[in-house]
C-alpha cells in the first residue's frame, strides 16, 4: 500500500513527471534500461527465471535489497511463481497478469505498473516488481520490510504522568500510533509525495466533522504548492508552509508525543506527518500552545493552572529581566530601593564594563555554553558545562570582570527561557533578549517599552492558518478562556477552541454526578 | 513600487538617525555618589552644603578595610546648587541625590529661614520627595552629618530608620517629607514642626571611626523634641512632653506609653496606647472661635508597680479619667503656649475653619495667628478605654494583703 498512488490523479508530482516511459514488449529490453537507469547499483536485485511448465514464460523480479523484505519475496513471491504455480489448475482464459495476481502472488498488496517511473518508485519504497516478457504491464508487490527503530521514551518533551511513548522515523508506525489513540473512522488520512528526488511520503491526518475544512484545504494547497527536491525532517514542511517567514515566533507547532497530537486532532487541528521524522506537525498552531505542556492535562488541573502561570512569568523574566536591568542601573536608579541600589553599586564597584557590556557578554557566553553542550559529544558534555559554570559563575565574578548580580541575571534568564515547554518558544525569546537589550542600553526604560510594544505588536499581526496568533487573548474569546493561561477541571472543558473548530464545538456532555454516596456504608 | 521601496529607504536611514542618540544621559552606578543626606548650613552670607555619599566598597559583607562607610563632602556657595556642582572639585564621582534619605538644617539656617533650602530640593527632577526633615540643636548640620553612628553603617539610614521608629513607638518625633513641608509653609497658615536633632556627648570622637569600637558610644544622635517653625523661621524647641501632646492633636500618635500614678500614690502604672484618634471640630465661629477637640485613646495595660484590682471595672473607670485628665492637662497647656508665648497655629485650628467655613476664614485669616487664633477657646476631651491588662490579671508580685 503506497502513498504515492492513491492520489497521483491530483498530486503535483503526476503533473511535473509528464514524460512516462512505457514498458516494452520485450523483458531483456526493460531490464536493459532499468539497470542503466539505477546505475547498475548493486542493491537492485533483478532476478530472471521462467515460470510455467507448460508456457514457459520468462519473468523478472526486481526489488531493492535492505528495502524489501527478502523473506516475504521467497516465501510469497518466489516459491509461489517458481514452486506452487505448477499445482494450480491451468485453466487460463484470463490473461496471464490477472492469473498470477489470482493465483499465485499470496501477498496483501498487489498493483499495476504501465510505466518504467512507476517501476523505479515501487522499488525504492522496498515493493517487489514483477515484469513479464510480452506484456507492457507489470506487477508491484507490497514487501516493504518494517526495519524500525522500536517505539522510546520521548526525549524532548518528557513527562512524569502520561503516556510514555514518542514517534519514530517511520511513517506508518506513527500514523498507527494515532490511530491506537483515536479509533473512529472519521480519523481520514490524506497523502502526498514531496520532494521530486527524495519522493518523500507526507500523510496530513485530520479528524473529519471536527477539523476545519477550511484549514484541511489550505493545507493540502500549501502542500500542494512546494516545489523542492528534498524532503528530510518535517522541519521543511513547517518553513515551507508556515504564514510569516520574517518572524521569530514560531507558527507550527511539533510534537513527537502521540498524546499530544491526538489531543490537537481532537481540537480540530491538522496534523502533518513526514516520513523519516519524529516530529509531528500540528497546525493552525497558537501562541499558548507553547506554554502548554502534555502533563497539564494528566495532573489536577489547580497545579496546572499554577505551572502554567509561572511558564507566562518564566517568559517574561527571560525577554525583559535583563534588559529592564541595564535600563533601571544605568538609567533610573532612583527606581531601586537604596539599600538594594547600595549592595549593587558595591558589587558594581571595579567592574570595567558598562552595565550594558557586561550583559551582553554573559549573555552570549552562555549561549555558547549553551549550543556547546547541545552539539557536543555526550562523554564530553559535563566537563563543558562545570568548565563553563566555574569560569562563569566564579572565576568572573572573583576577577571582577563582571559582577555577581549579573550572573544572577543572566541564569536565571538562562533558566527561564526553559520553562516553556516547546523549545521552539525558548528559542524566539531568548533570541528578542537581544534587541530588547541594545534598546535598553540606547534608551533606557522607554526603549524597553517600545521593544515590547513592537514584540506585543508583532505577535498580534500574526496568523497560523488564517487564525489570530494570540487567541483567545486577542481576539479575546471567554469560552476558550479555561484551556489558556488558568486550565479548568476536566469537567467544564465542555467546548473546542472556537476560532479552530466552528462545526463540531462540543467536547463532551456535562458531567452529571449522582448526588448522595453510593458507598459501601449505605447499603 | 519604486516610490515604495524610496520612502522605506528613507524611513530606514531616518530610523538610523536614533542611533546616533548614543546612550545619552547614560550613568554607570559606579559612576555615582549616592549622597543619602544633606545638611545646609548658613556660614556668613553664603550657603554651606554638606552631603553625606556611601562609599559602596566599605559596605561589603566579605572585605571591609579601616575606611569608613561614609564620606562628607563640604562646599560653599551663594546659592545651594552652586554648592553642590562645586562638590566635584573634591569628589571624583557626580553626585547622585535621588536616594537622598534625611535632610538636616542647620540652627543658623532655621534661624535664618529654611525657604531657600527647600526650593532647588522641589525643583530639581533628580530629588525624590521621600525623605525626611530634620533640624539640628544646638550644632550645625555639617557636624550632626559627620558623627558616626554605630550599627548602622550608613549614619543618614540611622537618622531615618531611628525617626520612622520613634514615630511609630513613642511618638515625639515627626516624620517631616518635602512636599508635607513645603504644604505647611505655604498655606494660610504658615507654620510647621520639624524633629530636632542633638548630638550627645564628645563630638570629636564622634568624627571618628573608634566612635563605633566603643561598647557605651561617645557620641551620639539623638532626636528631642519638635521644632516649631513660625513662617520659615525658628520660634522655638517643644519638649518630649509637649511633642508627644502636639501629635495627639495632629492624630499622628501610633502608639506611645503614658504613665498614671497609682491610686496610693505608691507607685506608677504605665500604659501603651494601641490606637488614638483625634477629631478637631469648629463649635462657632463668632467673635471668638471655639473648637471641640475629642480624642480617643485606646490603651493596654503595660507595666503596674502597685497594688491595684485591675478586674475590677471601677478601678480601671477611675484610673481612665485620671489618666485622661492628665492627658488632657498637658495638651492645654501645650495649647496654651502656642496660643500666648510663639502664637503660632502649628496644629492647624486655623484649616479646620476653612475647611468647615471657607468664606469666613477668607475675612479673618489675615489677622488669624496675631488676633484670634490666642484668644480661641479649645476644649480639649480624652476619652480612654483600656482594653487589655497583656498577659497577667492582677500583678502576682504586688500581691494583695488579706
Amino acid at each position: 500500500m503506497s502513498f504515492s498512488k492513491n492520489n497521483n490523479s491530483n498530486s503535483p508530482e503526476s503533473k511535473k513527471n509528464k514524460t512516462k516511459d512505457p514498458l516494452l514488449k520485450s523483458l531483456a529490453e526493460n531490464v536493459k534500461i532499468i539497470k542503466k537507469v539505477m546505475g547498475n547499483s548493486n542493491d537492485i536485485i533483478i532476478r530472471e527465471v521462467d515460470i510455467l511448465k507448460t508456457d514457459k514464460q520468462r519473468i523478472a523480479i526486481i526489488y531493492a535489497d535492505g528495502l524489501a523484505d527478502k523473506t516475504a519475496i521467497t516465501d510469497f513471491i518466489m516459491e509461489s511463481l517458481m514452486l506452487d504455480i505448477d499445482s494450480t489448475p491451468e485453466t487460463r482464459e484470463e490473461d496471464i497478469i490477472q492469473y498470477l495476481k489470482n493465483f499465485c502472488l499470496t501477498v496483501g498488496d498487489v498493483e499495476d505498473v504501465n510505466d518504467l517511473q512507476s517501476v523505479y518508485r515501487a522499488v525504492l519504497n522496498g515493493e517487489t516488481v514483477i515484469l513479464l516478457e510480452g506484456q507492457t504491464k507489470g506487477i508491484a508487490t507490497s514487501t516493504k520490510s518494517s526495519k524500525d527503530r522500536a517505539i522510546s521514551q520521548p526525549s524532548t518533551e518528557s513527562v512524569i504522568r502520561g503516556p510514555q511513548e514518542s514517534f519514530t522515523e517511520t511513517l506508518r508506525t506513527n500514523t498507527a500510533l494515532i490511530r491506537r489513540k483515536i479509533k473512529d473512522p472519521n480519523l481520514w488520512i490524506k497523502s502526498r509525495v514531496i520532494g521530486d528526488i527524495t519522493q518523500t511520503d507526507v500523510a496530513i491526518m485530520y479528524i473529519n466533522g471536527i477539523a476545519n475544512d477550511k484549514i484541511v484545504k489550505e493545507v493540502l494547497e500549501r502542500l500542494d504548492q512546494i516545489e523542492i527536491d528534498g524532503i528530510l525532517d518535517s522541519g521543511y514542511i513547517e518553513e515551507l508552509i508556515q504564514d510569516s517567514q520574517f518572524t521569530p515566533f514560531p507558527t507550527v507547532f511539533n510534537s513527537e508525543r502521540p498524546d499530544v497530537i491526538a489531543a490537537a486532532l481532537l481540537e480540530g487541528k491538522v496534523a502533518i506527518i513526514v516520513d523519516g521524522s519524529p516530529f509531528v506537525l500540528i497546525v493552525p498552531a497558537l501562541f499558548p500552545a507553547f506554554l502548554q505542556a502534555a502533563e497539564d492535562y494528566y495532573q489536577r488541573s489547580i497545579i496546572s493552572t499554577l505551572i502554567r502561570i509561572l511558564r507566562y512569568g518564566g517568559i517574561f523574566v527571560s525577554l525583559m529581566i535583563p534588559s529592564l536591568y541595564i535600563s533601571i542601573t544605568t538609567f533610573h536608579q532612583e527606581m531601586i530601593p537604596t539599600p538594594m541600589l547600595i549592595s549593587i553599586a558595591l558589587q558594581r564597584e571595579g567592574v570595567p564594563f558598562p552595565a550594558f557590556i557586561e550583559a551582553i557578554l554573559m549573555e552570549i557566553a552562555f549561549e555558547i555554553l549553551r549550543e556547546a553542550g547541545l552539539r557536543m559529544p555526550r562523554v564530553i558534555g559535563p566537563a563543558v558545562s562545570i568548565v563553563g559554570t566555574l569560569i562563569i559563575g566564579q572565576a568572573a565574578v572573583e576577577a571582577g570582570i563582571v559582577s555577581a548580580v549579573m550572573v544572577i541575571i543572566v541564569s536565571i534568564t538562562a533558566i527561564c527561557s526553559f520553562l516553556s515547554p516547546a523549545y521552539a518558544m525558548s528559542n524566539s525569546i531568548r533570541m528578542l533578549r537581544f534587541p530588547l537589550m541594545i534598546l535598553a542600553a540606547m534608551f533606557g526604560l522607554f526603549g524597553v517599552m517600545m521593544g515590547a510594544f513592537a514584540i506585543i505588536l508583532h505577535v498580534c499581526s500574526l496568523r497560523s492558518f488564517g487564525i489570530p496568533y494570540t487567541a483567545p487573548f486577542a481576539p479575546l474569546i471567554p469560552s476558550d478562556q479555561k484551556d489558556a493561561i488558568v486550565l479548568f477541571s476536566r469537567g467544564s472543558l465542555l467546548t473546542r477552541p472556537r476560532l479552530v473548530n466552528q462545526k463540531n464545538v462540543t467536547r463532551e456532555q456535562k458531567l452529571v454526578r449522582k448526588k448522595g454516596r453510593s458507598d459501601l456504608g449505605e447499603s | 513600487m519604486k516610490v515604495r521601496k524610496k520612502i522605506t529607504f528613507i524611513l530606514f536611514l531616518l530610523s538610523i538617525t536614533l542611533l546616533l542618540t548614543g546612550c545619552w544621559s547614560k550613568r554607570e552606578l559606579n559612576e555615582l555618589a549616592i549622597g543619602v543626606a544633606l545638611g545646609i548650613d548658613r556660614v556668613d552670607d553664603q550657603f554651606e552644603v554638606t552631603v553625606q555619599i556611601v562609599d559602596p566598597s566599605e559596605l561589603s559583607i566579605k572585605q571591609s578595610s579601616s575606611r569608613t562607610s561614609v564620606v562628607t563632602y563640604t562646599t560653599k556657595g551663594k546659592t545651594i546648587f552652586e554648592a553642590i556642582r562645586k562638590m566635584t572639585l573634591i569628589s571624583s564621582r557626580a553626585i547622585y541625590l535621588s536616594h537622598l534619605q534625611i535632610m538636616v538644617i542647620g540652627e543658623g539656617m532655621a534661624n535664618d529661614g529654611i525657604k531657600p533650602t527647600l526650593e532647588l530640593l522641589a525643583r530639581d527632577h533628580e530629588v525624590r520627595n521621600n525623605f525626611y526633615i530634620v533640624v539640628s540643636s544646638k550644632s550645625t548640620a555639617r557636624e550632626v552629618l559627620n558623627i558616626l553612628t554605630p550599627l548602622e553603617k550608613i549614619p543618614a539610614n540611622k537618622l531615618f530608620s531611628s525617626l520612622e521608629v520613634s514615630q511609630k513607638k513613642w511618638g515625639v518625633t515627626s516624620k517631616m517629607r518635602l512636599d508635607q513641608l513645603i504644604n505647611h509653609l505655604s498655606n494660610d497658615i504658615k507654620s510647621a514642626a520639624l524633629t530636632t536633632v542633638e548630638i550627645i556627648g564628645d563630638q570629636k570622637i564622634g568624627n571618628d571611626q573608634t566612635n563605633m569600637e566603643i561598647v557605651n558610644t561617645p557620641a551620639l544622635l539623638q532626636y528631642s523634641g519638635l521644632s516649631i517653625f513660625k513662617d520659615d523661621k525658628l520660634v522655638g524647641i517643644l519638649n518630649e512632653e509637649e511633642s508627644k501632646s502636639y501629635n495627639y492633636l495632629r492624630d499622628e500618635i501610633e502608639s506611645t506609653i503614658e504613665s498614671v500614678s497609682c491610686p496610693k500614690n505608691d507607685g506608677n502604672i504605665a500604659t501603651q496606647v494601641i490606637n488614638s484618634k483625634t477629631e478637631i471640630k469648629v463649635k462657632s465661629i463668632k467673635d471668638i472661635p471655639e473648637f471641640d477637640v475629642n480624642i480617643n485613646v485606646e490603651q493596654n495595660i503595660g507595666e503596674v508597680e502597685c497594688q491595684i484590682d485591675l478586674t475590677d471595672s471601677n478601678t480601671i473607670k477611675q484610673f481612665n479619667e485620671k489618666e485622661s485628665k492628665q492627658i488632657e492637662k498637658r495638651i492645654k497647656s501645650l495649647i496654651e503656649k502656642l496660643q500666648n508665648k510663639y502664637q503660632v497655629d502649628v496644629v492647624g485650628f486655623g484649616e479646620k475653619i476653612y475647611r468647615s467655613h471657607p468664606k469666613e476664614w477668607k475675612k479673618i485669616k489675615g489677622k488669624w495667628e496675631e488676633a484670634i487664633f490666642p484668644k480661641a477657646k479649645i476644649n480639649v476631651k480624652v476619652n480612654i478605654k483600656t482594653k487589655g491588662l497583656g498577659t497577667l490579671r492582677n500583678s502576682q508580685l504586688y500581691e494583695q494583703k488579706e
